[in-house]
């Protein structure tokens, strides 16, 4: 089966004000206030994969839609000083099932990002993590979110 | 098979300072960010409990960041009850990245977020 691919980049939707007066405006992308939202789906081997990154200045958001579009588990990883270790925690959907965690840490190892990721792959099915991480990777790695490896530790100082 | 469904809506705000809102619907919650500060902020948790009287309860909780900010409590604790009110009883997902947490900054968030609501 063909994989779709739609991808969607908001600059601005409407810019208002409280008194409710509209007015739209463009505003670039990837600089310091221009938040990036970006959706896709893939089809791979009979499952569908939904992906919505929204990148904001200092940290990304990810989510993994497996087949359905549920939130799933929400997990917060980060970069840890003193060394290039990367914490994860989960934050909402329980600890007893993991899916997803990893993929939040290597996230976090390729883009040097906090990230926050929600991810409703079931449990147990590592075929399926793997297919969406790398999904996922490309998709961090076209959109240039992700650092090369020359750049080394590149840790956010707030 | 449309993903229409959960694309992630963005809004800009002036609330003093440059606020993004973004709001988007999954099948089991709805999640709100607002952010001033380029990332999420505290993020909180917000549910309408199972219950036979008449009038509902609600649970709000901080699930990460700040615990000691009452302001971002009420202001989920506001949306939900806005959500509960609006028919759905969908559970809330709400981060707040926010330069001060003062009761106008946080009631500015709040109608900001009702006004352009997906509920």
């Amino acid at each position: 089966m063909a994989s779709g691919e739609l991808k969607g980049h908001f600059d601005v939707a409407v810019a208002k004000d409280l008194s409710g007066k509209e007015s739209t405006s463009a505003v670039s992308t990837g600089d310091g206030d221009g938040i990036q939202i970006t959706c896709f789906t893939e089809d791979l081997n009979d499952v569908t994969f939904h992906f919505q990154i929204i990148r904001l200045e200092k940290q990304i958001y990810a989510w993994i839609g497996c087949n359905s579009a549920k939130l799933g588990h929400l997990y917060a990883a980060a970069p840890t000083r003193p060394n290039n270790a990367v914490s994860v925690a989960s934050i909402l959907g329980g600890a007893s099932d993991n899916t997803g965690s990893s993929i939040a840490r290597r996230i976090v190892l390729k883009t040097g990002l906090n990230v926050i990721l929600a991810c409703n792959i079931p449990k147990n099915s590592p075929m399926l993590e793997a297919d969406a991480e790398r999904k996922l990777m490309e998709k961090l790695k076209e959109l240039g979110y992700t650092r090369s490896r020359s750049q080394g530790s590149v840790l956010s100082n707030s | 098979m449309a993903i229409s469904f959960c694309r992630p809506m963005l809004v800009k705000v002036a609330l003093g300072t440059k606020t993004d809102l973004i709001i988007c619907s999954y099948d089991d919650y709805f999640l709100v960010m607002v952010t001033q500060i380029g990332s999420m902020g505290t993020i909180l948790h917000a549910k309408k409990e199972e219950g036979v009287s008449i009038h509902p309860t609600f649970a709000v909780s901080v699930i990460f960041g700040k615990r000691d900010e009452p302001m971002l409590m009420a202001c989920a604790r506001q949306l939900i009850e806005h959500i509960s009110n609006s028919g759905s009883s969908k559970p809330l997902v709400l981060s707040l990245g926010l330069k001060d947490h003062s009761l106008e900054t946080l009631k500015g968030v709040a109608s900001a977020l009702i006004e352009n609501r997906l509920w």
